[in-house]
């Protein structure tokens, strides 16, 4: 093509040889065989029990909105542990390279990992743990919980949806192939411009992140305006705006966030490879390159993506905080407005990224106070979550303790926040450290709300509860670890430590990096408890069986008003929304356990494997980029458009399963929630209950 | 719970019969529009770019603007891709009578007056090309190629869908799905029209 | 010091003085500054903490009492589900922090200004209170003279030093002496310091945590700084800004001596026999990892280097970064070393 970069290049393979695979780092191949024999275990139990057709059936060519959320939850999940083997190898380097006396192993001059190999580490971490882990695993319980929420059959769009989830999944297959094929991109999950330029990143490891997030990103996208559709079109009869749960308010929100900002890092990210692939001069320091150009247009998405990862976590909060206070959210207009509000003030605060890069007095002081106005919103949160449970019943079930680890976690993660905010600070500690420990503390707000979340509606998509004993194990060696670990790292912070380096220069730093080890070992026992709560709640899963729509016994919005697990049409026939928080109006007025005097015929789209078609495809398209292997980039390109054109040309016509079959169904689920009878005296049970065809007039808001 | 004490339990709707079937053509017609607003943010960001590299020192000593937009060039273009976007206005016309002739022949010459657009463009770029004036040549330069590049992209798509559309409507007539496809492609001929709206006044 | 107007709120940040200060062990260097901008900048933080710390344990002591008292099984027979909207409570959650946002950039702005990289108030105060007091304050403080400045040279001119940053070196160029070094910057107490800093690749971030806050170092660009050192000593130095393999090395050594020392090395280096023209510079920018941060002079710096390097920078030179200093991850560090 038209840049130059160095070795050689065969039209058939690319930039591709056989070196390129570090078959000689005994890390990676370790990695490797460990990752394989996994693979290969997974491959033949599916073979053994024959599970191939259902998995293709019921999960790969899915449309259904929950499948697709619980799959998008794994790949969160199985991502974050990937991130969290990053942060354990990250924290060993370091506390093993400190001073110049330190031995080096493996080819390392300190500690046991090469530079550049812990600067892949970093990024790969940094960006697996924001684009791949968190997000998928918000964007999974977005997808299950608010089509219930709102009372919907499945998505605005299910095709699209599945789309989404596999752009996604194709994408952190790119980047999980780094690992063995090539090497990951060493500046940061930022893309440090102009490090990322081919004079300075010669190799392919921006490329693996630049074509990684550029997939990743289109998938969040369209995810966002599935999201806000549904949001905005599938709202069941009587749910006016002011009835809607708050986490759909959250979720509104933060798709509105998602759509508008994740086009903006495309657009940097596509400029990007236009220096790397075709010479241009963008972001190169000379010929008229502009290299701050990058970081605006990066901090443009960026800032307002941390927020679009908090937004939901605040929405979880909202949901648990209120089920186990037995209380409705206190103050639920200006929850819903303080949501909206820092959404729109994300939108202005970019530059406090880069206080220190020498915009003038007045500028810097402009994003200075922009920033510290999002604390004002936040705080709004905090103080209504509290009002919450004042004169409440409070509970400590599991999602509750991490709904309030989150919440903890969010009041000093504001400070060193608001700490950050404020120049003559931010000179000091900027890319020290500092930040590192505000934004863990911060991103551990939405990973313990995430944990929360899928602890809470766990049984309303699968019928059983996760282990409760296990899961607060898991839950208080995590929260040591992450007081133990981020605390030392706040210190280290003042020690004017930098972030990023792999060799420790400063002995006097030793010995709070030996604590942030120790908070490693914190943190191995928590994910050993996660994972074997998860293994544990799966083998007894008879055991931790739920009866009845609701669990918890305290829950309050619409998801709990259907069965558990939640049949594949949602509802029976669309619930009538006759109150904010459905379920526990309709709980207190003993309207439950009733069903419907008849049933209709629902209309389901039917399944497809074109979304994993495009998914495998895009696959093609940035593997075949990464390694300049032309003709399989442009086939797959080819692919994807002719799928999309043929799969145009096929209508789309859906199935219908009868009212007879509905009734068979819904007869063989057990209904009772045990300890409530449907109250008699409220005319005569069942009969006064039966659908009426008339919608009525919402009730009018006092 | 205050709000909630107006409804009487006991008369209380619970269960919607007979949903009000949720009207495909409207929801898929506005989904395509927010994706047009995501798209117009990567407009904006690419016009950003722009922006900031139109600047003497960005030109590294070469071209600057106005050596590189020729105002004549830029009328006959502007005035093919106007017509274009009218002639798919025709057949939306045609459309709203339910005459198939009509939207065919529409598209169709919408087709032609984009390739003409393509096809100007084309030999404008081969004119700068051969006068050393690429996108590697300069910042500045880069951001003019990525922003025009970029509209006439959308263009080739443009034409590629009206093509579909052509065979869908004459195989399918005006079936649902082919209608809102329908409706969505206007959306997307006349954001070009934007995106025109936008660049032209500002390449001096 | 301009924080120290906020007297009615005197006995909260002494407070986290006090508390701040006693954690402030060897070691915590943002704690214990030694100029200027380095001062306000440490005031700034006491007093932020001081002020967001009360409100986030107002708001933490809220939710722990209220989570005790209204627990499953505590004595609180008060539930009340219908409490879920108060419009007292909702004013004060919204107007209390907007106070306080509103208190907090007052001293955001204000502390923008002191220290502000290009022009910073906080050096020109210190410069104007060392001239009124001529030296006096010093004398009481430090009776050993050790930080006494020349009474003749006060107020002295600015010292000029330009910074460049190599793939991973400290190049400083001191113009008016001529010299320049590799990994050393030695200036005099009490003088203020004018840093002109720009970079031959990458992005680097100046810092030296003791004495002055952190400006970008960009490629073909120039940024600016400004210092006044109040102690002699040595510090610490570094990048804090990755910029590829070797950026943990990144360090120099800083020391401020007094007046007298300074021109003593400044003699020193100018007969050092190693000279600065623009090839010599070309070698010394190449891809190295300065292991132990080994110092290097050099005088007869030839005129305008500085500009010229941007120049350069600009016009398009650069210095790739070689493959195995990115990508070998089995025979990694094969650049140049300095051992
Ligand atoms: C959401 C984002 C997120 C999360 C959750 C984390 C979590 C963690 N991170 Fe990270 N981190 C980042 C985002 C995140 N990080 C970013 C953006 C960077 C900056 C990168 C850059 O510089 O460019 C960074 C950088 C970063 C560094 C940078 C060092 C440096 O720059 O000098 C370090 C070092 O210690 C670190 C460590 C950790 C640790 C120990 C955790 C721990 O909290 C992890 C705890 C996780 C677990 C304990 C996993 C539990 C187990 C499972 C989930 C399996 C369960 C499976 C089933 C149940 C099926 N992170
Ligand atoms: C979920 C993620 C998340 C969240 C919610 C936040 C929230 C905030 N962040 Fe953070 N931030 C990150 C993730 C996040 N951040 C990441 C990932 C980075 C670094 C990326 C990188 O460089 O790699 C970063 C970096 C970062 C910087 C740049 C640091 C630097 O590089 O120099 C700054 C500077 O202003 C900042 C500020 C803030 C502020 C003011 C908030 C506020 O929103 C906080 C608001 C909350 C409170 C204030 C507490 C609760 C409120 C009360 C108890 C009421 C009383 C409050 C007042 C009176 C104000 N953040
Ligand atoms: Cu130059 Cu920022
Ligand atoms: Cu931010």
């Amino acid at each position: 093509m038209l840049v130059h970069y160095p070795g050689p290049w065969s039209p058939l393979l690319g930039r591709l040889a056989l070196k390129e695979i570090p078959y000689q780092n005994p890390i990676l191949v370790w990695t490797f065989v460990l990752v394989s024999c996994a693979a290969l275990a997974i491959f033949a139990a599916i073979t053994y029990h024959r599970a191939w057709g259902y998995l293709w059936r019921e999960w790969l060519t899915s449309v259904d909105h929950k499948k697709i959320g619980v799959m998008y939850c794994l790949v969160g999940l199985v991502m974050f542990f990937r991130g969290f083997i990053d942060g354990v190898m990250m924290r060993t380097q370091q506390v093993m390279a400190v001073g110049p006396q330190s031995p080096g192993y493996l080819g390392a001059l300190h500690g046991y990992l090469p530079p550049y190999h812990f600067g892949q580490i970093y990024s790969a971490h940094g960006t697996i743990m924001i684009l791949f882990a968190i997000t998928p695993i918000l964007i999974g319980i977005m997808n299950i919980v608010v089509p219930l929420q709102v009372g919907a059959r499945d998505m605005a769009y299910p095709y699209l949806n599945a789309v989404s989830f596999w752009l996604t999944a194709s994408a952190t297959a790119l980047v999980m192939i780094s690992l063995f094929v090539g090497d990951f991109s060493h500046a940061g999950w930022v893309g440090l411009s102009p490090l990322t330029e081919l004079a300075y990143s010669p190799g392919v490891g921006v490329d693996y992140w630049i074509w990684a997030v550029q997939i990743g990103s289109v998938g969040t996208t369209l995810a966002s305006i599935n999201i806000i559709m549904t949001i905005i079109k599938l709202r069941a009869p009587g749910m006016t705006w002011t009835r809607m749960p708050i986490f759909c308010w959250t979720a509104l929100s933060t798709s509105v966030v998602g759509l508008s900002s994740f086009p903006v890092f495309t657009a940097a990210v596509a400029l990007l490879s236009l220096d790397r692939y075709a010479g241009t001069h963008f972001f190169t320091p000379g010929l008229g390159g502009n290299l701050m150009l990058y970081t605006d247009l990066f901090w443009i998405w960026g800032h307002p993506e941390v927020y679009y990862v908090i937004l939901p976590a605040f929405g979880i909060i909202s949901e648990i905080v209120p089920t186990f206070s037995e209380k409705p959210l206190f103050g639920y207009m200006t929850m819903a407005a303080a949501s909206i509000a820092i959404g729109g003030v994300s939108w202005s605060v970019w530059l406090h990224h880069f206080f220190t890069m020498g915009a003038g007095p007045g500028v810097n002081s402009f994003f200075s106070i922009a920033s510290m106005l999002v604390g004002i919103p936040t705080g709004v949160k905090v103080f209504n979550w509290a009002f919450t449970l004042y004169r409440g019943r409070i509970r400590f079930d599991l999602p509750m303790l991490w709904a309030l680890g989150a919440l903890v976690l969010l009041l000093t993660g504001g400070l060193s926040g608001m700490m950050l905010a404020m120049p003559a600070i931010n000179y000091t500690v900027h890319n020290s450290v500092f930040v590192v420990a505000h934004f863990h503390n911060m991103l551990n707000v939405v990973g313990f709300a995430a944990i929360g979340g899928i602890n809470f509606w766990f049984p309303k998509v699968f019928g059983f509860k996760l282990d409760e004993r296990i899961g607060k194990r898991a839950f208080w060696f995590f929260s040591a670890g992450t007081v133990v670990l981020f605390g030392s790292m706040y210190a280290l912070g003042f020690m004017g430590m930098p972030r990023r380096i792999d060799y420790i220069p400063f002995v006097s730093w030793r010995p709070l990096l030996m604590s942030e080890e120790a908070g490693i070992f914190l943190f191995l026992i928590a994910a050993y408890y996660m994972i074997k709560q998860m293994y544990v709640s799966i083998r007894d899963r008879a055991q931790h069986r739920v009866t009845g729509p609701d669990p918890w016994r305290t829950a309050r919005s619409l998801e709990w008003l259907t069965h558990c697990p939640v049949p594949f049409y949602n509802f029976a026939l669309l619930p009538h929304i006759n109150s904010r928080d459905e379920w526990a109006w309709r709980r207190q007025n003993g309207l439950v356990n009733l069903r419907p005097d008849h049933y209709e015929d629902i209309h389901l789209p039917n399944n497809t494997f074109v979304p994993m078609l495009l998914g495998a495809l895009a696959f093609g398209l940035g593997f075949g980029m990464v390694w300049r292997m032309y003709w399989l980039a442009g086939l797959s390109l080819l692919g994807i458009v002719v799928a999309v054109i043929a799969r145009s040309f096929e209508p789309d016509s859906g199935h219908t399963i009868p009212g007879v079959r509905i009734r068979e169904i819904e007869e063989t689920l057990p209904e009772e929630l045990d300890g409530m009878e449907p109250v008699a005296d409220v005319a005569g049970g069942v009969v006064a209950f039966q659908a009426r065809t008339a919608p009525r007039a919402p009730a009018q808001e006092p | 719970m205050s709000q909630e004490a107006y409804i009487k339990p006991a008369h209380a709707v619970l269960w919607q019969s007979h949903p009000p079937g949720h009207d495909v053509i409207s929801t898929k017609t506005l989904g395509f529009w927010l994706y047009l607003l995501s798209d117009s943010m990567i407009v904006s960001s690419l016009f950003a770019s722009y922006l900031v590299l139109n600047h003497r020192v960005n030109a590294a000593a070469g071209p600057t603007a106005g050596m590189v937009v020729h105002p004549v060039v830029a009328f006959f273009e502007t005035v093919l891709l106007f017509s274009g976007i009218l002639a798919y206005g025709f057949a939306m016309v045609g459309l709203k009578r339910g005459d198939k002739k009509a939207v065919l022949s529409g598209l169709a010459s919408a087709i032609i007056l984009a390739v003409g657009f393509l096809v100007i463009e084309g030999v404008d770029f081969a004119g700068l090309a051969g006068h050393g004036m690429v996108p590697e040549r300069s910042g500045f330069l880069s951001a003019f190629y990525a922003l025009v590049l970029y509209h006439g992209a959308h263009l080739v798509f443009a034409i590629l869908w009206t093509l579909v559309m052509i065979v869908q409507v004459a195989r399918e007539g005006f079936t649902e799905n082919v209608v809102y496809r329908l409706l969505n492609l206007k959306l997307f001929w006349f954001f070009r029209k934007r995106f025109n709206n936008y660049t032209l006044p500002l390449i001096p | 010091m301009p924080l120290h107007k906020g007297r009615h709120l005197r006995p909260l940040w002494l407070a986290a003085v006090a508390f701040l200060t006693g954690c402030a062990q060897k070691g915590y260097w943002l704690a214990h500054p030694k100029g200027a901008i380095a001062r306000t900048e440490w005031h700034t933080t006491i007093l932020d903490v001081a002020v967001m710390g009360s409100v986030v344990l107002v708001a933490g002591g809220l939710v722990a009492a209220f989570l005790w008292r209204y627990r499953v099984g505590g004595k609180s027979r008060s539930y009340d589900p219908t409490f879920t909207a108060s419009l007292v409570i909702e004013v004060l959650v919204w107007g209390v922090p907007l106070m306080i946002v509103g208190y907090l950039s007052y001293f955001s702005v204000k502390s923008v200004f002191a220290t502000n990289p290009y022009n910073p108030l906080a050096v020109r105060r210190a410069v104007a209170r060392e001239a009124r007091m001529n030296g006096a304050f010093t004398r009481r403080a430090d009776p050993a003279g050790v930080n006494a400045i020349d009474p003749a040279a006060h107020p002295m001119r600015p010292l000029r030093v330009d910074v460049v940053t190599t793939d991973w070196q400290w190049v400083f160029i001191y113009p008016k002496q001529g010299i320049a070094t590799v990994d050393e910057l030695v200036v005099p107490v009490r003088v203020p310091v004018k840093f002109d800093l720009t970079s031959t690749t990458v992005v680097n971030d100046f810092f030296i945590p003791q004495l002055v806050g952190e400006i970008d170092i960009m490629p073909g660009m120039r940024t600016k700084q400004g210092m006044i050192a109040s102690r002699t000593g040595s510090y610490h130095g570094y990048s804090d800004d990755f910029s590829g393999g070797g950026f943990s090395w990144m360090g120099f050594a800083t020391r401020v001596t007094r007046p007298a020392h300074f021109k003593d090395w400044v003699r020193r280096v100018q007969s050092a026999k190693d000279h600065l023209t623009d090839t010599r510079f070309t070698r010394v920018a190449q891809p190295t990892i300065n292991l132990a941060q080994k110092i290097r002079h050099f005088s007869h710096v030839q005129k305008g280097l500085f500009d010229h390097i941007i120049e350069q920078v600009m016009e398009g030179r650069v210095y790739r970064t070689p493959l195995a200093m990115t990508e070998s991850m089995t025979k990694p560090m094969k650049v140049r070393l300095i051992k």
